[in-house]
């Protein structure tokens, strides 16, 4: 069965909503209990397991970082920043048993302590049916710029 | 030659127990540390590991010198100015790479990784005075090699690597190192770059800072007696066990040995008693013998600042690269073990990035403190800031190291002192060129 583009847009715009609003528990229950959140540092691939990432998580690595963002004592996030981004380019792909592949490009501006950054890329979603909605089960961000000096990359991606 | 102001007097910066937050905004001073401390002292460079075949190369600073590290042809190590000899151009182009040879794009001349002109275009245009041999990449004055740690000195004439080292510092390289059951590392798992818009000297102070985990790094730990049950502000406290030390040169150690020890904690206890983790200690064993093996697992690795601008840490090479008074770069490396267990390589690197890097939840926070400090700094109806934490506790140890306690300021009172000794340099340089590109030694007071 072809995935419903409409359907699949909307969740990535109300995650993308979440991620701008700083509603952690929310987008932490949009995860599959396998999930897998990945940004790779200096390279768009590269084996995880023999190179570092900038992010690469499970679902309890997940939850210890929303766990710190909610405690207000992240100082890398107090003052929190302002963020707002664009999703676009979505194109989709039906996998197994309704799973989607989901490719999406964003732009984002963060601003923090009146400096703002743009930070732009590709977004790799792997999506499985749950109820009406989807959960995510595979996340894989490849910044522009991956390879550069980040000064702080500590609201959600 | 340079501005006929008074020469910045650091006897009047630098204390015992105090230093003057100029150190930290005058930029000044910060061109006076590119030539004193980056242009003329040891500063590391990279790990001969990430250049492991002949070819490669990784382009690293000194200071503010661009500079090729290349294994070359016949396999040694070269630190290069990237700058061709003809023009100026930057004739590496890429962080890091393998290349037969540096070519330069605006007139095409080439040369070997070793550093050798090989071929000039158009040659018929240069007369007999024009000698290639005058012309190779320049390299690096001075260069020297410790377990794999490339250090270089763009001045000829100091100390040699040996003495600015010192056994001590030395020693924890060792420990290191000699986690592996190979004793060697190897630095090809990529690299974190993270960025702050403040002083440089605020990194290496942190580093070996034994006194801020508890309250900057408090969520982290929280996370971690909520998802485990140990509770590591102990480590931290001022009743802790463990302490600091000053190596002497501006070297710097937070040491975990004696409550490793006491708690039985550190890499022996982290090592799981699965296959990998036995087959893990056979290997040791095999390497080291039972006693040395102990020692290298209680000690778990080390936590040591190589002044200026190395720091061994977790399981990384960091490299401190200061862009302007008030702002910096800094680049972690983390570390494989080679002939360890792939498992314990890559719990390594999980480690790794759950606190350190851009998005990590512990460093971030460190950076967050550092422009903090420099905002503070604006405020000068008291300029000082305070040093003298455990000043009137500190005593010698057999090894002739300077100790206090792990929260004491033991670790940036040792890199104050360098700082000032360094810094109270004339500012000529210790040696001038001939025109030939030859060097000759100082004929200074």
């Amino acid at each position: 069965m072809l995935p419903d583009r409409h359907h699949i847009e909307s969740f990535l715009y109300r995650e993308a909503r979440l991620m701008d609003s700083h509603a952690y528990d929310e987008w932490f229950a949009l995860w599959t209990d396998d999930a897998l959140y990945w940004i790779p540092s200096n390279d768009d691939d590269f084996d995880p397991h023999r190179h570092v990432s900038i992010v690469y998580e499970n679902k309890a690595r997940i939850e210890d970082r929303i766990t710190r963002l909610k405690s207000g004592a992240a100082y890398a996030q107090d003052p929190r920043s302002r963020v707002s981004r664009v999703i676009a380019n979505v194109e989709l792909e039906a996998g197994e048993n309704g799973e989607v592949t989901v490719y999406s490009t964003f732009n984002l501006t963060a601003l923090r302590r009146s400096k703002m950054d743009t930070f732009a890329g590709r977004t790799i979603h792997k999506l499985r049916p749950d109820g009406d909605s989807f959960k995510i089960a595979y996340k894989k961000v490849i910044l522009v710029n991956n390879d550069e000096v980040i000064n702080n990359m500590t609201f959600l991606v | 030659m340079r501005s006929s102001r008074p020469a910045i007097d650091y006897n009047d910066l630098v204390k015992e127990d105090r230093i003057h937050g100029r150190v930290y905004t005058d930029p000044e001073i910060f061109e006076e540390e590119m030539d004193k401390v980056f242009h003329r002292g040891w500063v590391y460079v990279g790990h001969d590991s990430e250049i492991p075949n002949p070819g490669d190369f990784q382009l690293r600073k000194m200071g503010r010198q661009s500079v090729i590290m290349v294994r070359d042809e016949d396999g040694h190590v070269r630190l290069l100015l990237n700058r061709c000899t003809h023009r100026a151009n930057a004739v590496c182009q890429v962080e890091r790479g393998n290349t037969k040879k540096f070519r330069c794009a605006y007139h095409g001349w080439t040369f070997r990784t070793s550093g050798e002109l090989l071929g000039v275009t158009y040659s018929d245009r240069y007369n007999e005075s024009f000698r290639k041999e005058d012309f190779g990449l320049r390299k690096v004055p001075r260069m020297g090699i410790y377990r794999g740690f490339v250090f270089g000195s763009l001045s000829p004439v100091g100390v040699t690597l040996d003495e600015h080292l010192g056994r001590p510092a030395k020693g924890q390289i060792d420990l290191f190192v000699d986690l592996s059951p190979a004793g060697e590392l190897d630095v090809t798992a990529g690299v974190h770059k993270y960025g702050y818009r403040a002083n440089w000297k605020f990194q290496i102070e942190n580093s070996m800072d034994g006194y801020h985990p508890n309250f900057v790094h408090q969520t982290f730990f929280d996370n971690i007696k909520r998802r485990t049950g140990a509770n590591l502000t102990g480590v931290f406290a001022s009743h802790s066990v463990s302490l600091t030390r000053d190596l002497g040169n501006g070297h710097a150690l937070l040491d975990f040995r004696p409550y490793n020890k006491a708690h039985g904690a550190g890499l022996r206890a982290a090592l799981p008693t699965t296959p990998s983790g036995n087959a893990y200690r056979e290997a040791m064993v095999a390497r080291y013998g039972k006693e040395r093996t102990e020692e290298i697992l209680t000690s778990g690795g080390t936590h040591l600042l190589v002044f200026p601008n190395l720091v061994l840490i977790g399981v990384q090479i960091r490299v401190i690269r200061p862009i302007k008074i008030d702002e910096t770069e800094v680049f972690l490396y983390p570390t494989r073990l080679k002939d360890a267990p792939e498992d314990i390589n890559i719990t390594r690197l999980r480690g790794h990035e759950s606190f350190y890097g851009p998005a990590g939840g512990g460093a971030t926070d460190d950076l967050e403190m550092f422009e903090r400090n420099q905002m503070g700094l604006s405020a000068q109806v008291d300029p000082w800031l305070y040093l003298a934490r455990g000043l009137h506790r500190e005593y010698e140890d057999a090894d002739g190291t300077l100790v206090g306690q792990v929260t004491d300021e033991v670790t940036q009172r040792a890199i104050w002192k360098q700082w000032k000794k360094v810094m109270l340099q004339g500012s000529e340089a210790p040696a001038r060129r001939r025109a030939n590109g030859t060097a000759r030694r100082a004929a200074r007071a």
